[in-house]
C-alpha cells in the first residue's frame, strides 16, 4: 500500500512521522507528573512506526501513473476495518458498564476498571472510535464519487485517519489512567486536543481540495452535511476546550470557563456534538448510500436542502435544554426549549425524505437487509428526534433530566440511528470497494439486522421504563406531604431494568461481532471484474421522477 | 501533491463560510451575554476559594469520574429542594473550572453533601459502599489511601489564578504546606491554613490517619466543603412557598430575566 | 453594568429573530427558485450513474 504513495509523498510522510516522534520525545522530556511521559511514549511509538513504514520504502520506484485513473480507496478500506474494531471494543465496554450498574462488583479491584473511568471509554469508543472512523472513511468515498475526482493527494487521507486514531487512543488510554477534563464528550486533555485540531485542519483542507477538482458543477448535498460536520465540530472543539495547563509538563489543565458560563459552553458543545457529529455527518451517509442502494434518487432534493440549513441553524440554539431549572438564566432556557421544538421540523424533513425515497420500493426493503438497516435508521432518527424535542420541554425535562429516561432516547439515537445507518452503509460499500460480488454471507447480514433491532428495542424499552419510574419516585409525595421514596429505594427499583439493558446491549454487541466477521470474510473473497455500485444486483427503477 | 496553485475554488469556500456564519449565531447569542452576567447574579464577597487540599480532592473526584453518577446542581423544583436542600445558585460554582453539575443521577446529588455525614462515614463508604448501604451500586474506591501528591499544588493554584480564581501569592507559595497542614491539625503547618483560608475551614485528619496526607484526606475534605463555600444560599429566601411538584420554586430565574 | 447585560440580551434576542427570518426566507427562495430545479434534479440523479472511476 505504501508503494502507492509517490516518492515525494513518502518523503513528506517521513518528515511528518519524525516530527510526531519528536513531539512524543518532547512530551516525555517535559513530563513532570509521569502520566505525560506515558502519553509521550505512545506518540513516540506512533511516530516511530510511521517513520519505519515510510522510510523503509523511500527508495522504491514511483507508482504506476495508471493509479490516477481510479479513485484512491485504500484509506477508506482501512477506515472501515478500524471503525468495526472500535465498534466491537466500544460496545463491549458499553455492555460492561451496563453490567456494573446491576452488579457493581463485576470488575477488577483496580482503579482503571471502575465505572467512572470505563464510562467515558465507552462513549468515546463508540462515538469517536466507531462513529468518527466511519464518518471519515465514508466521507472520503462520497467526496470522490460525487465529485468524480480522485482525492487531491494520497498522503493527507492517511495523515487524517492515522492521526485521528492516535487521538482516540490517547483519549481512551487516558481515561483508564484517570486523565480527563470531565467535560462530557470532550474529556481528552490539552495536548490531545491540540493534536486533533491539526488533524482536523488537514481533513478540512483535503475535503476542500478534492471538491475543487470536481467534474460536477453542483456539490451533491451529502457533501454539505459532511462539510458542516467538519467545520462546526472544529469550532465547537476549539471553544469548549480552551484551558490553561498547569504547566507544559502536566497532563492536567483548568478550563478557561467556570460555573454558569462553563455549563452553557459545555452543553452548547455537547448538544452540537450530537448535532454535527452524530447527526449531520450521518445524514451525509444517508443521503448518499440510501438512494444508491435503493437505486432511486432521493425523494426530494429540495427537502434535503431545507433540512440542511434548518439543522445547521436551529441546533446551535438548543444546547440550553440540558440546563433546565438550573442556575442558568431563564431566558436562555426558554430560548433553548423553543428552538429544540422547532428543530423537530428539519429533523423530520430529513427522516421523511429518506422514508419517501423508499416509498414504492418496499419490496426491496423487505428482501434486502442492507436497505432495511437504512430504513430502520431513518425510523429511529425520527423517533429519537421526536423524543429529544419532547424532553426539551421544560415540564417534561423536570421529570426526565438526571434519569435513565435521557439514556433511552440517547441510545435510540445511538444504536437505532448512528449504528444502523453505519452498518447499512458499510454493507453497501464493502463489496463495492473491494470489488466483490456481494457480502460474504447475506444470511449473516440478516442475522445482524435482527440482533441489532431486538437489542435496540430491549435497551430502549428498559430505559423508558426505568427512567419514568425513577423520575416519578423522586417526586412522589405521601399523604402527609413528605417525599414518599428515599433515593435508595429508587436505586433498588432500577435493578431489573439494568439487567434487561445489559442483555439488550449484549444482543447488539453480538450483532456487531457478526458484522465484523462478515466484513472481514468479504475482504478475503475473490475479486470480480465489475462490482455493481447500486448493490447486490438491485436495478435502478423509475429514476425519472423528482420533486 | 500539495499543489498550492490549486487555488481553492471560490464556490466551495463561500459555502464553507456560509455554514460557519449560519451555525455561529445561535451560540453567540446565548453564550456571549453570560459573560456579562457576573454583574447581575447574586454576589457573595465572602465566598472562599478551595484550599489546596480540597482542590486536590476535587481533581480526584474528576479523575475517578464521580461526576458520571453524581450531579452537583439542585434544580429549582420543590422535590429536589426538599430532598437535597436549597437550589443551587450560580455564584456557588463561580470558581469551578470546570463546573461539575453533571447530567445523570445514578447516585444522589452532592451539591450540599458537605457535613451531612462524618468523615469516618465517608471513608468507610468510599472504601466499600456496600458496607454502609448494602444495596448500593457505587464502586468501591480501595486505592485512595496512597500518599497525595502535593508538591505541584502551587502550580495548580497559579493556573487557576490565570483563569480568574483569586488565589493570592501567599496561597500559591504555601500550597503544598497548606495541603499538609489541613489534614494534620497538630502540625505547625495547620495555623497557616486558617490564616489564609479563614476560620471556618475544616482542619482535621479526614481519613483518621494523621501520619500522612492521603488521597482519601483530599477527597473527603472536598466532599465536606460541598455547598459550604458560600452562604449566599442561606441568605436568599430559601424554598419560599413551593408550589406544586411540577412547577418550579422560582418561576423567575436568579437573574430576574 | 446591569444595563449592559440587559441591553446585550435584548440585542441578542432581537437580532437573533431577524436573522432567523431572513435566513429562512433566503433558503426557501434558493430552493424554490425555478432556475435551480434543473440543477437539483440533475444532482439527485447524478449519483446513480454506474461508472466507478474519476473523470479525466
Ligand atoms: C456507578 C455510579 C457511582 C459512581 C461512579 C460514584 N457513586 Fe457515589 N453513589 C452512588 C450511589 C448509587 C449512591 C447511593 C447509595 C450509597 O449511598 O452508596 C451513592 C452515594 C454517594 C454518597 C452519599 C450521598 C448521600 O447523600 O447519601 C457520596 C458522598 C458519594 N456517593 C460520593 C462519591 C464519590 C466521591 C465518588 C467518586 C470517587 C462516587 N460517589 C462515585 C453511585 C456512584
Ligand atoms: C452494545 C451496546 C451499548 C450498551 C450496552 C451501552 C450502554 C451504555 C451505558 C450503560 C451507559 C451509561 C448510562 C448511565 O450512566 O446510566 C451508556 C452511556 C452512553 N452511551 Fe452507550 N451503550 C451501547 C452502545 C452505544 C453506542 C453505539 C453509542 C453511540 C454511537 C452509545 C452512546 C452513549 C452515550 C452518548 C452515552 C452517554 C449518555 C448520557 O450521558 O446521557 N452507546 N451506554
Ligand atoms: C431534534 C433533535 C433532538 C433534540 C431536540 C434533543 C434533545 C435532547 C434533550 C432535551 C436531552 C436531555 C438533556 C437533559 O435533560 O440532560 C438530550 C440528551 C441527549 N441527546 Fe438529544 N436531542 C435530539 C436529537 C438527538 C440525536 C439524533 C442524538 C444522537 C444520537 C442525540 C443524542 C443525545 C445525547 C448523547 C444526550 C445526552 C447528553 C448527556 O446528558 O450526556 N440527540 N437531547
Amino acid at each position: 500500500m505504501i508503494q502507492q504513495l509517490t516518492k515525494f509523498e513518502r518523503r513528506f510522510g517521513l518528515v511528518i512521522s519524525v516530527l510526531v516522534a519528536g513531539a512524543g520525545l518532547t512530551l516525555i522530556g517535559m513530563s513532570e507528573d509521569g502520566l505525560l511521559a506515558i502519553h509521550g511514549t505512545i506518540i513516540l511509538a506512533a511516530g516511530f512506526i510511521a517513520a519505519l513504514l515510510t522510510g523503509g520504502t523511500i527508495h522504491e520506484p514511483e507508482p504506476d501513473a495508471k493509479r490516477l485513473e481510479s479513485y484512491y480507496d485504500d484509506p477508506i478500506k482501512f477506515g472501515i476495518i478500524v471503525s468495526m474494531i472500535w465498534a466491537v471494543f466500544g460496545m463491549f465496554m458499553g455492555v460492561w458498564v451496563a453490567t456494573l450498574l446491576a452488579y457493581p462488583e463485576w470488575t477488577f479491584d483496580a482503579a482503571w476498571s471502575s465505572f467512572g473511568r470505563l464510562r467515558p471509554v465507552h462513549t468515546t469508543g463508540v462515538i469517536f472510535g466507531f462513529g468518527g472512523n466511519a464518518l471519515i472513511a465514508t466521507s472520503f468515498h462520497v467526496m470522490q464519487r460525487t465529485s468524480r475526482a480522485r482525492m487531491a493527494d494520497q498522503l493527507s487521507p492517511w495523515f487524517v485517519l492515522l492521526g485521528y486514531n492516535l487521538f482516540c487512543i490517547l483519549a481512551v488510554s487516558g481515561y483508564f489512567m484517570g486523565i480527563t477534563q470531565s467535560k462530557e464528550y470532550a474529556e481528552p486533555e490539552w495536548y490531545a486536543d491540540i493534536w486533533l485540531v491539526i488533524v482536523w485542519v488537514a481533513y478540512f483542507a483535503l475535503y476542500m481540495r478534492t471538491l475543487a477538482r470536481r467534474r460536477e458543477p453542483h456539490i451533491y448535498v451529502a457533501n454539505w452535511y459532511y462539510l458542516a460536520f467538519i467545520l462546526v465540530v472544529a469550532v465547537l472543539h476549539i471553544v469548549n476546550n480552551l484551558a490553561v495547563p498547569v504547566s507544559f509538563g502536566h497532563i492536567k489543565s483548568y478550563s478557561a470557563f467556570s460555573g454558569v458560563q462553563d455549563a452553557m459552553t459545555q452543553w452548547w458543545y455537547g448538544h452540537n456534538a450530537v448535532a454535527f457529529f452524530l447527526t449531520a455527518g450521518f445524514l451525509g451517509m444517508l443521503y448518499y448510500y440510501l438512494p444508491k442502494r435503493a437505486g432511486r434518487p432521493i425523494y426530494s432534493y429540495r427537502m434535503s436542502i431545507i433540512g440542511f440549513w434548518g439543522i445547521t441553524f436551529f441546533y446551535m440554539w438548543a444546547g440550553s435544554h440540558h440546563l433546565h431549572f438550573t442556575a442558568l438564566p431563564q431566558w436562555v432556557q426558554t430560548l433553548g426549549m423553543t428552538f429544540s421544538v422547532m428543530l423537530l421540523v428539519p429533523s423530520w424533513i430529513a427522516a421523511a425524505n429518506a422514508l419517501l425515497t423508499l416509498n414504492g420500493a418496499w419490496g426491496k426493503v423487505r428482501d434486502d437487509a442492507t436497505l432495511r438497516f437504512m430504513f430502520l435508521a431513518a425510523v429511529f432518527y425520527g423517533l429519537s428526534t421526536f423524543e429529544g424535542s419532547f424532553m426539551a420541554i421544560r415540564s417534561v425535562n423536570a421529570l426526565s433530566h438526571y434519569t435513565d429516561w435521557t439514556v433511552g432516547p440517547v441510545h435510540a439515537g445511538a444504536l437505532g440511528w448512528v449504528a444502523l445507518i453505519t452498518f447499512g452503509s458499510f454493507y453497501a460499500l464493502v463489496p463495492w470497494l473491494w470489488k466483490r460480488e456481494g457480502m460474504y454471507s447475506s444470511k449473516l447480514v440478516e442475522v445482524h439486522f435482527w440482533l441489532a433491532l431486538s437489542g435496540t428495542l430491549v435497551y430502549v424499552f428498559a430505559m423508558w421504563n426505568s427512567g419514568v419510574i425513577q423520575g416519578l419516585m423522586w417526586r412522589t409525595y405521601n399523604e402527609s406531604g413528605a417525599l414518599a421514596y428515599s433515593f435508595n429505594e429508587s436505586m433498588v427499583a432500577m435493578h431489573p431494568y439494568y439487567i434487561a439493558r445489559a442483555i439488550g446491549g449484549l444482543l447488539f454487541l453480538a450483532g456487531a461481532v457478526v458484522g465484523f466477521y462478515n466484513i472481514w470474510k468479504t475482504t478475503k473473497m475473490d475479486t470480480v471484474q465489475s462490482s455493481v455500485p447500486s448493490g447486490d444486483g438491485l436495478i435502478a427503477d423509475d429514476a425519472s421522477h423528482s420533486r | 501533491m500539495f499543489n498550492l496553485h490549486y487555488k481553492l475554488e471560490k464556490y466551495s469556500i463561500r459555502f464553507a463560510v456560509a455554514i460557519i456564519l449560519v451555525a455561529a449565531v445561535g451560540g453567540i447569542v446565548e453564550i456571549a451575554p453570560l459573560f456579562t452576567i457576573d454583574e447581575t447574579v447574586e454576589q457573595d464577597p465572602n465566598m472562599r476559594v478551595y484550599t489546596p487540599l480540597e482542590l486536590a480532592g476535587r481533581n480526584i473526584y474528576i479523575r475517578e469520574g464521580c461526576y458520571a453518577c453524581h450531579s452537583q446542581m439542585i434544580r429549582t423544583l420543590r422535590d429536589e429542594v426538599e430532598r437535597y436542600g436549597h437550589y443551587s445558585l450560580a455564584v456557588e460554582s463561580q470558581y469551578d473550572h470546570p463546573m461539575l453539575w453533571g447530567s445523570k443521577r445514578t447516585g444522589p446529588d452532592l451539591a450540599r453533601v458537605g457535613e451531612k455525614y462524618s468523615d469516618a462515614w465517608h471513608v468507610r463508604h468510599l472504601t466499600n459502599p456496600r458496607a454502609v448501604v448494602p444495596e448500593s451500586v457505587m464502586p468501591s474506591y480501595t486505592w485512595l489511601e496512597k500518599d497525595l501528591r502535593t508538591k505541584d499544588l502551587g502550580q495548580h493554584l497559579a493556573a487557576l489564578r490565570k483563569v480568574g480564581v483569586p488565589y493570592t501569592d501567599a496561597m500559591i507559595e504555601h500550597a503544598a504546606q497548606d495541603a499538609y497542614g489541613q489534614a494534620n491539625p497538630d502540625s505547625d503547618a495547620a495555623a497557616g491554613v486558617e490564616e489564609r483560608y479563614g476560620e471556618a475551614t475544616h482542619i482535621r485528619s479526614f481519613d483518621g490517619d494523621s501520619r500522612k496526607t492521603s488521597e482519601m484526606d483530599a477527597l473527603v475534605a472536598y466532599l465536606q466543603i460541598l455547598g459550604r463555600l458560600s452562604d449566599a444560599a442561606t441568605q436568599t429566601p430559601p424554598s419560599a412557598a413551593p408550589s406544586t411538584a411540577e412547577s418550579s420554586v422560582t418561576e423567575e430565574a436568579p437573574d430576574g430575566n | 453594568m446591569e444595563i449592559e447585560h440587559g441591553a446585550l440580551v435584548y440585542f441578542s434576542k432581537f437580532y437573533g429573530l431577524i436573522y432567523l427570518l431572513l435566513l429562512s426566507t433566503g433558503v426557501l427562495v434558493y430552493t424554490f427558485w425555478p432556475k435551480n430545479k434543473k440543477r437539483f434534479d440533475y444532482a439527485a440523479k447524478s449519483i446513480l450513474t454506474e461508472e466507478d472511476h474519476p473523470h479525466a
